[in-house]
């Protein structure tokens, strides 16, 4: 974490006229605790007293102080759950990850907080680890959670998932197939586009599997780049006038075989898709 | 094939003809798609239960089998029935699919091509068991009145078209091109609407104070979104499932007051509403519905996002003002109020989510029939989340005016479990707990707080008898002690006071005095603060202290949280529901163990009758099991009890005895050898006391032997129990009965010093219709009686049994169970779920062949020549829902029918039978049971106690025990001359037994409870064989290590936890804050 990304947050905000609770809650979600440092930058730079941006935050349940784990427990104790038995949930995260509530285990795996009800009253009581959602969580299956989330929660196998298939998917201006089937990726004919970010132009192939984000590129493209993409057969450059639902660029439109068009964000890093079938 | 333009391209709308034709070219492409369409709700809720899988699935499997010009998809915000996540709604056929998995979406997408239904998947009331075809004829679906939900399930939440194509920004079309700003203010007058954040304040009024504000500074309209109250959504799924009705509401809204600026107000905690927001916002900023010039209206609005970074006083309007600053969410006084002063010192209004989705429709309609909605007083309609100890959990949107109970029993089903509904807490932590007997009230603004609570953003959490009140309240008040903001002393301090207070009654350390100083301190805190998180932080504590005092004092005098929630003064929920104290803990834990002896030993201290028990116990205790409330199934504590008293030899258990040297000047006489009697002449004989036992039939156990069937309880099992208990200090007197044979004062004048009367309740209530006392007419207790122990089969033919308890079930098994019997058929008035009989009793009657006619009532005994010829009985309908939660029977008009019958059996409860008893100067209330004092059991009568069924009425084997145990007590007490009130003690967990050494076990299965094993059916009709069979030693450890050792919190050695404690320091010790 640099000095220039706090920067960075500040600028922006002091550009839209929001207050520091918007800027601490950027860095917040960045660091995923307010460093030392990053609260004497926004001081400065927004002219505000240090005492001021401590006195806020500290004020709100958002902000912590503290470097968290490399997983985030939340233990949800609003009334719903409560009634439903969520403080023995609670209680059993507690002693499984022995530490009390707003601490960090001594390995840095996991940070273990509760919350007063995050709006999933109906599946009381909840658990939300990593923003996954587990649902009328049982004391016995609280060790069972703690170990999913040690293995990975987001670890995908294209193998043999069942929410990974594969598609195929043409230009939308020319309708030739963009498929290349001398060049898989994850075992299965890839998506052969051409880019263009800065000034180095290219191919690129993407997984033809729908879920997978498996590429490989003439370049490395660095994180946050907005690539534009071009059909390698009409040379159009494809570009939706949808938002890309995650991010809000421009979307890359290719077309389904079979009726459907299959969307994906040209933010490299930015996993927001879109799969319409018409 | 399709093209490009299918995507949303959308060029920027200059002028109200623009948006005109643009709802022409939208309608007249939807017009040609006559696809069925399937709906996905994509909300938070559903997400939690696997929709986004279940949407993958549905995609993959249209691609892969090129379905793409057959069927389509829409995914869509919150429907509200989240208990019944994931869900599929199909289109024009209106079918429900619930709780869908990846595997059957295949073939609901091909039945639906096909215009066919899956109907095993359809939504089946899981009470009833009736099947519903349709969304809307589903009860949770057909009592409401969904107008702004019912349009979550049609709109794509990130697609601007599908809002368009439902009339989206219809009304900022009609308000931008025929209304003045005058005019909107009109009619969001004339609406009647009120705020939907809790207050109720009139939305048009407020609207009306910004308007008349000077213009030129620059005022603001903010929607609240912080929904901060624990256990209300639906702000959030309005936010999630259709953001542009906020955006529509917040334009209109702005051309009414002249503001310009908009603000959303959302909590960080949903993310996914977040997303939703922004999308729609960017979508509505690239078509020019904002910005400025709207529809080169001239008009001028935008919105943007500030996200709450949580803090529950942000919901008061100063402090979230403050908060949108960017500073500390502190409130400040008013006046000046937000209207004149608000955000950045500029005029602003703040109105709540839903009041904001309101808005269009008022426009839509006209103010004048939006107020025929709901009340006078309160218009519209509301949402609330209906969470808790309900059956379907959601999101409920009704009229306001519609009574509480209609929306928990009607809508809500009720409770899941069969424990009784107690309380509903309405308004968050700032409102307060409505007790089940005001269910009738209708839900508007002024009838929640004439009760003491209030309407607040509309959560509503329904609590059950498993709900302990206090901890309800302390709950809120530990909640408000972290969220005041700490301006004012008196919510600062007396918020932490009082949650100090509470939480000592909840550990079972607090005196009365302190009860009354919780009270004064709830009252200063209400009126000496000044934000309204204050004033009402009171009010959990006011309105449990208001109606459930008993609970509080409960806790305090006798350490006893009935709700077997509080841990410190509950310890195990098992053996504190015990009536007798059970430790089922100890026992279950050293069957795991192997060690049976040391499991008889638990279980036989506590009770003297347990193999009677491990047979015919009503087991109270795995209905609080926590292995069962945390939404598992309870651990078979009977059936563990069963094991053991099988497995173990009585006489591993060596009573200690105490030798009274002056035993015979206190000779005791107890009257009724049945399950009270024979237990306190057992404990009184262990204290070392010469007991009498005198029994009216000709041999001991009251109801066990004379009610309960052998195939129950088979008889050498029973008459070894009590051969054990009649020792060398008890002797028994058969064949003498009180009021026949001996009078209290023939024993009081004759060395006995005390009495227990325990003669239980022997007869039969009757039904009061004409042609009871015809021949073949049978009260329960004289039919059963005449075969337990004489043997007698008095049934024939056809024979019927009225009532729905346990004995019209031990009536009907034994009639089954007769040589001349030809059919056995239970009549009951309500339906199966309310029959208070045990459950698994009603399955074993069924399955051997007795037949169960519910929703009837006998209304003529028929004869022919003095003789029983048949019944005539009238069909009933549930109707309204009484105190116990049950619907009561109605009577249907002209459905009279007649069924033959050559034998009827009346089971409709049992009286004791004294009529003698106030001869003898004992007290009996209306009901004809004696009256005692409730702590000691003492009649009216210095030294004569009672209880047991003579007490209570028909009553449970248990309660009777501890009758009998309790009365041995105080009748030592009374001998001694000891003081007799003296609160019993309660037993904690004391004794340390190790848990079981466990195999990690990879398996994510749910260990399921162990079935009990019984005899075939086919043997049973013949036979007074013992129907339920004795677990094998393998299903008993099995089901025994299901325990989740609840004892363990206070029996595990000192020592361990000690060292864990330190472990737990350390740790929060080596994490200090860093700045």
């Amino acid at each position: 974490m640099s000095q220039d990304a706090v920067l960075k947050i500040v600028e922006k905000h002091k550009k839209d006229g929001d207050g520091i609770i918007s800027i601490l809650e950027d860095i917040q979600a960045k660091y995923s605790y307010l460093p030392d440092y990053a609260l004497r930058t926004v001081s400065e730079e927004t002219g505000k007293s240090l005492v001021d941006i401590y006195g806020v935050a500290t004020f709100y349940r958002y902000f912590s102080l503290k470097p968290k784990g490399k997983h985030l427990v939340n233990c949800c104790l609003g009334t719903a759950c409560h009634v439903r038995g969520g403080q023995s949930i609670a209680d059993e995260f507690e002693k499984q990850l022995k530490i009390p509530p707003g601490e960090t285990t001594v390995d840095k795996e996991f940070t273990y907080e509760t919350v007063t009800c995050l709006g999933a009253c109906a599946l009381g009581p909840v658990a939300v680890v990593d923003g996954h959602y587990f649902s009328k969580v049982k004391t016995t299956k609280v060790k069972h959670i703690l170990e999913e989330v040690k293995k990975g929660l987001e670890v995908i196998k294209i193998q043999g998932d069942k929410r990974i298939f594969p598609v195929e998917v043409g230009c939308t201006r020319c309708n030739h197939t963009l498929m290349d089937k001398d060049f898989l990726i994850d075992n299965y004919p890839s998506i052969r586009l051409t880019i263009s970010f800065k000034d180095k132009h290219g191919s690129v192939r993407l997984s033809g599997m729908y879920g997978s984000y498996n590429i490989e590129s003439d370049y490395e493209v660095p994180e946050d780049t907005i690539v534009n993409f071009f059909c390698p057969h009409c040379h159009a450059e494809l570009k939706s006038p949808t938002i890309c639902p995650d991010c809000g660029e421009h979307m890359i439109p290719l077309m389904l075989k079979g009726g459907g068009i299959v969307q994906v964000c040209p933010k490299r890093g930015c996993q927001g898709h879109l799969l319409d079938l018409f | 094939m399709s093209d490009i333009s299918s995507i949303e391209e959308l060029q920027k709308l200059n002028s109200i003809d623009d948006l005109k034709k643009l709802y022409w070219s939208l309608f007249e492409k939807i017009k040609n798609d006559d696809k069925p369409q399937l709906v996905i709700c994509s909300g938070t809720a559903c997400h939690a239960s696997g929709t986004g899988d279940i949407i993958r699935g549905m995609k993959r499997y249209i691609i892969e089998n090129n379905l793409q010009n057959k069927i389509a998809l829409k995914i869509t915000g919150c429907h509200g029935f989240c208990e019944m996540g994931p869900f599929i709604l199909t289109k024009p056929d209106d079918a429900f699919y619930h709780k869908v998995t990846v595997e059957t979406i295949g073939s609901i997408i091909d039945a639906t091509i096909e215009g066919k239904l899956v109907e095993e998947l359809l939504y089946t009331d899981p009470k009833t068991g009736e099947r519903y075809y349709k969304q809307h004829e589903i009860p949770f679906f057909s009592k409401q009145q969904r107008t702004i939900l019912k349009k979550n399930q049609n709109i794509d939440p990130i697609r601007i078209t599908d809002y368009f194509t439902n009339f989206g920004y219809k009304s900022l079309e009609k308000v931008l091109s025929t209304l003045t700003s005058n005019q909107v203010i009109e009619q969001v007058k004339i609406s009647g609407i009120r705020g939907r954040g809790g207050a109720g304040f009139p939305t048009g009024v407020k609207w009306e104070m910004l308007s008349k504000q000077p213009g030129d500074k620059g005022k603001y309209l903010i929607c609240n979104a912080d929904e901060g109250d624990p256990g209300a959504y639906m702000d959030r799924s309005v936010l999630e499932g259709n953001p542009h009705s906020i955006i529509e509401g917040m334009l209109i809204g702005g051309y009414a007051t002249g503001a310009t600026n908009g603000v959303v107000y959302v909590r960080n905690e949903y993310p996914l509403a977040i997303k939703h927001l922004t999308i729609a916002l960017r979508q509505a900023k690239d078509v020019g519905l904002l910005g400025d010039n709207i529809l080169g209206t001239g008009f001028n609005f935008d919105i943007k996002i500030v996200r709450g970074a949580g803090a529950f006083v942000c919901g008061e309007e100063t402090a979230l003002i403050k908060s949108i600053e960017g500073k500390m969410g502190e409130p400040r006084q008013r006046p000046p109020y937000p209207v004149e002063k608000g955000v950045y010192g500029k005029p602003t209004v703040i109105n709540n989510v839903e009041t904001w989705a309101n808005i269009p429709i008022i426009i839509d309609i006209g103010g004048s029939d939006y107020a025929k909605i709901g009340t006078k007083t309160s218009t519209g309609t509301k949402i609330f989340s209906l969470v808790g100890k309900i059956k379907n959990t959601g999101l409920v949107e009704i009229p306001m005016g519609t009574t509480i109970k209609e929306l928990v029993y009607d809508i809500g089903g009720g409770s899941p479990s069969d424990v009784k509904i107690k309380a509903i807490q309405t308004g968050g932590p700032s409102g307060g707990c409505i007790p089940v007997n005001m269910f009738d009230i209708p839900i508007d603004f002024e009838k929640l707080s004439e009760v003491g609570s209030i309407m607040g953003s509309g959560g509503m959490i329904v609590m059950d008898e498993r709900t302990c009140m206090v901890d309800v309240a302390r709950y809120f008040m530990n909640f408000l002690k972290g969220e005041s903001c700490g301006k004012c002393f008196t919510c600062r301090k007396g918020t932490q006071r009082m949650y100090e207070i509470l939480d000592d009654i909840t550990k079972g350390k607090a005196t009365m005095d302190q009860l009354d100083l919780l009270e004064e301190l709830a009252l200063v805190v209400k009126d000496t603060t000044m934000c309204g998180l204050g004033q009402t932080a009171s009010n959990p504590v006011l309105s449990t202290l208001k109606y459930f005092k008993e609970e509080y004092v409960d806790h305090i005098k006798n350490k006893h949280c009935k709700a077997g929630v509080c841990k410190d003064i509950v310890g195990a929920p098992c053996q504190a529901t015990c009536p007798i104290g059970t430790e089922a803990w100890r026992y279950v834990a050293h069957i795991s163990r192997g060690e049976y002896e040391e499991a008889y030993l638990a279980l036989r201290e506590a009770n003297p009758f347990p193999s009677v028990c491990a047979r015919v116990c009503s087991h109270p205790c795995e209905k609080m099991c926590k292995a069962g409330v945390l939404m598992g199934e309870p651990v078979a504590i009977r059936a563990l009890k069963r094991f053991i008293t099988d497995m173990i030899e009585p006489s591993v258990y060596k009573p200690v005895r105490k030798i009274k040297e002056d035993a015979d000047d206190y000779k005791v006489a107890v009257i009724g050898a049945g399950p009270a009697g024979l237990t306190a002449a057992h404990k009184l004989s262990l204290m070392g006391y010469k007991v009498t036992v005198f029994e009216k039939d000709s041999e001991p156990g009251g109801m066990l032997i004379s009610g309960i069937p052998e195939y129950r309880l088979p008889r050498d099992v029973l008459k070894q129990e009590i051969a054990e208990l009649i020792d060398e200090n008890v002797t028994l007197h058969c064949n003498t009965a009180l009021g026949k044979d001996i009078t209290i004062d023939y024993l009081l004048n004759n060395g006995y010093k005390s009495i227990f009367l325990g003669m239980g309740a022997h007869k039969s209530k009757l039904l009061n219709i004409e042609g009871e006392d015809l021949e073949g007419v049978f009260p329960a207790i004289e039919f059963l009686k005449a075969f337990n122990i004489g043997g007698k089969k008095l049934a024939h033919g056809h024979v019927g049994v009225i009532g729905g308890g346990d004995s019209a079930i031990d009536a009907a098994r034994v009639a089954l169970r007769q040589k001349d019997v030809e059919s056995v058929t239970i009549f009951y008035r309500r339906t199966r779920n309310e029959m208070p009989a045990l459950q698994h009793e009603i399955d074993a009657a069924l399955e051997e062949g007795v037949k169960l006619y519910t929703l009837v009532s006998p209304i003529k005994i028929v004869s022919d020549k003095g003789k029983l010829k048949g019944v005539e009985f009238i069909k009933n309908m549930l109707g309204d829902v009484d105190v116990s939660g049950r619907r009561n029977p109605q009577a249907i008009k002209g459905s009279e029918y007649f069924v033959p019958l050559d034998n009827l059996i009346v089971t409709i409860g049992d009286t004791p039978d004294v009529g003698y008893i106030s001869y003898m100067g004992i007290n009996v209330n209306k009901w004809g049971t004696l009256i005692v004092n409730e702590d000691t059991l003492e009649t009216n009568r210095p030294g004569v106690f009672a209880g047991g069924d003579v007490v209570t009425g028909p009553n449970t084997v248990v309660e009777a025990i501890a009758a009998g145990k309790k009365a041995a007590i105080m009748i030592d007490r009374y001998l001694n001359g000891e003081e007799l009130e003296k609160p019993l003690d309660r037993k904690m967990p004391s004794v340390y037994v190790p848990p079981r050494e466990v195999v990690e076990e990879e398996s994510d299965e749910e260990m399921k409870r162990i079935k009990l094993p019984t005899i075939p059916v086919e043997r049973r009709k013949s036979t007074l064989e013992e129907v339920e069979k004795t677990l094998s030693e393998e299903s008993a450890i099995y089901e025994a290590s299901r325990c989740m050792r609840c004892d363990l919190d206070f029996t595990y050695p000192e020592k361990i936890r000690r060292e864990q404690q330190e472990l737990m320091q350390d740790i929060t010790q080596k994490g200090e804050v860093l700045v």
